[in-house]
């Protein structure tokens, strides 16, 4: 043996290195083969860990079988992005805007308004807002059960379960216990096959009135309508508070406005001027519609949830944000600009409507301040007419530009073309003030609150903040930890 | 020999080195290195993330012309060109490897220019000759002083949307399984 191998040692060392590279080779072929089967696995749709029947509104089942989905969607909860205007950050807007407090005198708005932050946060701000107010009891709700409406996929299944109109009919606190988990899955997912689905009867509802199939529309029109459920102008109707989209004549502010005015209704009215206000939500859809980016067939998906790939699987990013937070896969998808010039673009058309928007709500306050002053110097009902018809118009104008925060992106001609209705309104008014005040002989000029603060502004309106927060602190530690606790043992919440 | 490297460490260094040879080859195989010495295009998609890119040339006007290479590949001169795929791939492999690969993927300035180059050596005639835009660099273009070729010819040859996500389905030449047929047999 020994022999054997000094005779031969060369090519017995050769044939050793040639059998080892041999082996070496077929083990990696055999890795390769394990790394594919394992890659396998990775099909979403057919590797589901769950099964989801019904309404489930708990988005962390959905999780399980979604977890791209999920996770990015999870990000939502992410306060870390401010662009110039906007951002997911928590900002105090009657903080920096002290004008809105007095433009939404004797409405809730007036008690605390603040920028939006993500879906994951529903829940906890529409219970923590003042506007809600703090009901320890039924008959201290400020609001009915429709504030729910658009906060949680608990709402369809509630839905289901009590009907709707009956839903609508609650008192908010009614459902404290029942609503718990934030916008998610089942909002906008049919579970059995994962299509976009309408969960909320409003949308449909309005669709069928304009005489529309909302059953009947593509995919790419669906990655939009899935928004326009609640990203929409809405009202509470008669005593049921049913929710209602009026766009029965049209979804143009023009046309929103003579549905209302046919209706006779107002959210409310102002606590200085006594005009029968309009409160615009935020006609995000609407106004996108309009811009020139739905015009050449963009849905809000295609920017708001760009596609995404990881490795080579492709999914919807389901962190719903601004855009311009990702420039690097949202505009750039289609822009040929560099990120910086894209962002630049955005602004620029901010910055310009913004600039309206100020000198709106400079001249919109005094034209309310006006009419205060008109009513107390003795002014009469049938004076005041005009005055009162054209502070709602104008503000009507403001608030719909306003609220869409997306607006002066997304429809930026439009948006201006509002605003500036909304100052030619506002001037008219104080045009119809001066009238009434020279009928009346007055010849001093309208006061001047100091209102340069939030806290000025809501003290000269006349609002009772410090018990209006106690009351609001008293209910989150008592009231909400309970809903809570029982939501948690009837595994409403997981 | 024996007196300088001792005996019984022959045999481990031999398995040893054969461990790393043959690991090396099985890269090679793996990454299908010898493709990337080819103009092929299908060279291009052994990497998936490339594949809305070759399905949207493959659906374009420059497909029956041009290779990825005859444009993305500076021409004039043999070994340039591969100076400058190496610098590429090895680029591409980086960072794909790292999974740092951007959603949307653009050129580097340098590739800008290579493509540039490209463009006006096919259409030389055309942009030369009939017209003048061809008598820039791209450098030229970098500076503000001239415009590129796709300023004006947006859609050539990729089309508007360029996204890696853009065409999950797309048919391309993606590589083959690397586990040759008599193994998934053997496997069965």
């Amino acid at each position: 043996m020994r022999k054997f191998y000094e005779k031969h040692k060369t090519a017995l060392l050769w044939v050793l290195f040639g059998g080892t590279i041999v082996v070496v080779f077929l083990l990696g072929l055999l890795a390769s083969s394990v790394t594919e089967r394992r890659a396998e696995i990775a099909t979403l749709f057919n590797n589901k860990r769950v099964e989801i029947s019904g309404i489930e509104a708990r988005n962390q089942i959905w999780g399980e079988n979604y977890p791209r989905e999920y996770e990015t969607w999870l990000k939502t909860k992410e306060m870390d992005f401010e662009s110039k205007h906007h951002g997911n950050i928590f900002q105090d807007v009657l903080e920096e805007r002290p004008e809105m407090v007095v433009l939404w005198a004797g409405y809730a708005f007036s008690r605390d308004y603040s920028a939006p932050r993500g879906h994951a946060y529903a829940i906890e701000d529409v219970t923590n807002t003042l506007r809600t107010g703090a009901p320890f009891t039924e008959e201290e709700n400020l609001q009915p059960a429709t504030c729910w409406s658009c906060k949680s996929p608990d709402v369809p299944r509630m839905m289901a379960e009590v009907g709707i109109e009956n839903f609508y009919k609650e008192k908010w606190s009614h459902f404290g216990e029942e609503i718990v988990n934030p916008i998610g899955c089942a909002d906008c997912h049919n579970p059995d096959n994962m299509n976009i689905s309408i969960s909320r009867p409003a949308l449909a509802e309005a669709f069928q009135r304009m005489g529309k199939d909302i059953d009947n529309t593509t995919i790419q029109e669906r990655r939009t309508l899935a928004c326009a459920q609640c990203h929409v102008e809405y009202y509470f109707k008669g005593d049921g508070k049913y929710l209602t989209f009026p766009w029965d004549k049209g979804t143009t502010v023009e046309d929103m406005e003579a549905y209302y005015d046919q209706a006779g209704f107002s959210d409310w009215t102002h606590a200085l001027s006594k005009a029968p206000m309009l409160k615009a939500q935020h006609p995000d859809y609407e106004l996108f519609m309009m811009g020139p980016h739905a015009k050449r067939g963009l849905s809000c998906a295609d920017c708001h949830m760009p596609y995404k790939s990881d490795g080579a699987i492709k999914y919807s990013d389901h962190h719903l944000v601004s855009p311009l937070k990702y420039i690097d896969r949202t505009c750039l998808t289609c822009h040929r600009d560099s990120e910086e010039q894209l962002m630049n673009y955005v602004y620029e058309y901010q910055d310009k409507i913004l600039e309206t928007r100020d000198r709106v709500e400079k001249e919109l306050v005094k034209a309310h301040v006006g009419a205060k002053f008109a009513w107390d110097s003795g002014a009469s009902e049938k004076q005041m007419e005009p005055v009162l018809k054209l502070l709602r118009a104008a503000q009507w104008r403001w608030d719909f530009a306003v609220a869409s925060h997306g607006a002066s992106f997304h429809a930026p001609v439009e948006t201006q073309r509002i605003l500036s209705h909304s100052l030619d309104k506002s001037y008219q008014a104080q045009l119809e003030v001066n009238k009434v005040l020279r009928d009346l002989g007055i010849t001093s000029d309208y006061p001047n609150p100091d209102i340069s603060t939030k806290e000025k502004a809501q003290q000269y309106i006349g609002l009772d903040m410090p018990k209006l927060k106690a009351d609001k602190e008293k209910f989150k530690t008592t009231i909400v930890p309970e809903w809570l606790a029982k939501a948690r043992e009837n595994e409403k919440l997981l | 020999m024996e007196k300088i490297f001792p005996r019984q460490l022959v045999v481990p260094t031999i398995i040893l080195m054969g461990v790393v040879v043959g690991l090396v080859l099985y890269l090679f195989y793996m990454s299908r290195m010898t493709s990337y010495l080819t103009d092929d295009p299908s060279a291009c998609v052994n990497c998936h993330i490339m594949a809305p890119y070759y399905q949207s040339w493959q659906k374009s006007s420059h497909q029956p012309w041009t290779t990825c290479n005859d444009c993305h590949v500076p021409q004039d001169n043999f070994v340039r060109g591969y100076a400058f795929k190496a610098k590429d791939g090895l680029y591409h492999a980086a960072i794909f490897t790292l999974r740092a690969e951007p959603q949307v993927i653009r050129p580097r300035a340098e590739s800008y220019g290579a493509i540039m180059e490209n463009c006006i050596r096919c259409h030389t005639q055309l942009n030369t000759e009939f017209v003048k835009t061809g008598m820039v660099k791209y450098s030229q273009v970098h500076d503000g002083k001239a415009r590129a070729c796709w300023d004006c010819h947006r859609e050539v040859p990729h089309g508007v949307i360029s996204n890696l996500a853009m065409s999950p389905n797309a048919i391309v030449p993606l590589p083959d399984s690397p586990v040759p047929s008599w193994l998934k047999k053997m496997m069965k």
